[in-house]
């Protein structure tokens, strides 16, 4: 078990506070998608989106544990779970690519506008016909002198209407080959680049997503971000980031579902006792429990041995795998336990079970997770 | 047994099973020949850390590094002197 310091509770406390302000107006938003700017403004003078970033880039050099901890404080407190979303989805997709494989000009000049909050990130990776099998993209980037032509469209682009910068991974060797995609940060404003209008989604609609289309987008070779050709292995560092990062937001909605349900339970009387007294109903609050507890395991031990430098690959496809699934597990027992409360909209439970569907799918599906650790065992 | 003799050993073993050690050249190209994949080099990138301890997510990776058991070869020699790029 990992003890906090009083400073790191200090900042947990103060994303529970920023969360909570963000999500009281959430039923009204959930169903025209609207995105938080208020929440946005109150996001960026709070120092949250430079958390893992260096002082000198105006970050806070905060380490990988504390920043998971400090989001787990907003998934807990926040009932807009989009904005959380396009939070993680802003500080993985652009700050922690650039962190690791950025040059320092391409740092020196983008760094400062994800830690402030002023240029909202995304990233383009899945495409119409390359979603689980990212290395079959068709978006390609063409050398000419000392610039890339990047051609292709892009189909689920989290923060894609929001975003003032795009993380695009593009295709600049041959089909398939493990060295044959490159990342390009491409300004929004990029001659040649459009970007599509919100598209409409089962849960998670706060976060505004969309399509993205390249047509002769003009990318100075300087904009690469990592090595030619690197580009699967910057996803595999960002997805790291993504799943501990975006998960551990689930870890702090799932703590705080847990304790309604609970509270719920001990009071509402059917039959003359309380539900939670029928054992089919408490056997439901033990498995959402087992769910916090073995999400919360994965999260922080695999957070802990990436900061040891070990291989996380099957730990962190096991992590993924079992927080997304007892994510939705834990938001499908709620409705049940708040019984037709639970279905009706005005109570914020059934729009759990619709956000969680979600992490089944983005970050890599379960089955390809399941894949990725079978692949590790030598299993093709 | 030299370095370079177990990471062929390694890469026979693991990606290419159907053929012997000493068959395979140091200078075959492994991804452009489809013997190590994506997923393959992450596997290669794994057991490369645990087995000369190298703290991998400190480096610039690039697949260039891993083309051929030479490359990596070099690869593991200029982590072990030189640390992180
Ligand atoms: C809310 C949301 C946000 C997203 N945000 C982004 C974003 O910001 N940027 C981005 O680039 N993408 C984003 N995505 C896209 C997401 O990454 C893809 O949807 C996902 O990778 C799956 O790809 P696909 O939709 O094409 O499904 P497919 O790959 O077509 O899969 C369809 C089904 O087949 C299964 N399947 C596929 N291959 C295999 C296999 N080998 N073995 C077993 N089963 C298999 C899948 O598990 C799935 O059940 C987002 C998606 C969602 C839902």
């Amino acid at each position: 078990m990992i003890n906090w310091t009083d400073e790191q509770r200090t900042l947990r406390a103060a994303a529970a506070d920023l969360g909570a302000a963000v999500g009281k107006d959430h039923l009204e938003r959930d169903p025209t998608g609207e995105f938080s700017r208020t929440g946005w403004t109150l996001v960026r003078e709070s120092g949250l989106l430079g958390m893992p970033f260096g002082t000198e880039y105006g970050g806070l050099g905060a380490d990988l544990l504390t920043t998971m901890y400090v989001l787990e404080g907003l998934g807990e407190s926040c009932r807009d779970g989009g904005f959380p979303f396009s939070v993680t989805t802003h500080v993985v997709s652009t700050g922690i690519p650039l962190q690791r494989f950025g040059s320092a000009e391409l740092k020196q000049r983008y760094l400062p506008g994800v830690c402030a909050g002023s240029a909202i990130g995304a990233h383009a990776i899945s495409e119409p016909d390359a979603g689980s099998d990212m290395m079959a993209m068709r978006t390609t980037a063409v050398l000419d002198g000392d610039h890339y032509v990047l051609n292709g469209s892009k189909s689920f682009v989290s923060n894609g209407p929001i975003a003032d910068t795009f993380m695009v991974y593009a295709r600049t060797g041959t089909p398939g080959a493990p060295d044959a995609i490159t990342t390009f940060l491409v300004e929004r404003d990029s001659p040649g680049l459009h970007v599509g209008s919100p598209m409409s989604k089962m849960g998670l609609r706060t976060s505004p997503l969309s399509e993205l289309f390249l047509d002769g987008v003009r990318v100075p070779a300087t904009n690469a971000v990592g090595r030619p050709g690197a580009g699967f292995l910057v996803l595999d560092h960002v997805m790291k980031w993504e799943i501990l990062l975006s998960f551990v937001v689930n870890l702090g909605e799932m703590e705080h579902r847990l304790r309604e349900c609970v509270r719920h339970a001990r009071s509402r009387k059917q039959f003359g006792q309380p539900i939670g007294s029928f054992q089919a109903v408490s056997t439901k609050l033990v498995d959402m429990r087992i769910g916090v507890e073995t999400s919360r395991k994965w999260l922080y031990d695999t957070a802990e041995k990436l900061v040891a430098r070990k291989n996380v690959t099957t730990d962190i496809a096991i992590t993924k795998l079992v927080v997304s699934e007892a994510n939705l597990a834990s938001a499908l027992a709620a409705v049940q336990v708040f019984g037709g409360y639970g279905y009706m909209t005005e109570y914020g439970v059934e729009k759990d079970v619709r956000n969680a569907v979600a992490g089944t799918i983005y970050s890599g599906t379960t089955e390809i997770q399941r894949q990725r650790i079978a692949a590790m065992m030598g299993l093709g | 047994m030299s370095r370079i003799d177990e990471i062929t050993r390694h890469v026979v073993a693991e990606f290419a099973p159907d053929i012997r050690a000493d068959e395979l050249d140091a200078d075959y190209d492994l991804l452009a020949n489809g013997v190590v994949d994506s997923l393959g080099l992450l596997r290669l990138i794994g057991w490369l850390g645990e087995r000369f301890d190298l703290p991998v997510e400190d480096f610039d990776l690039a697949p260039e590094q891993f083309r051929s058991v030479r490359a990596i070869d070099a690869f593991v020699e200029s982590a072990l002197v030189k640390g992180p790029a």
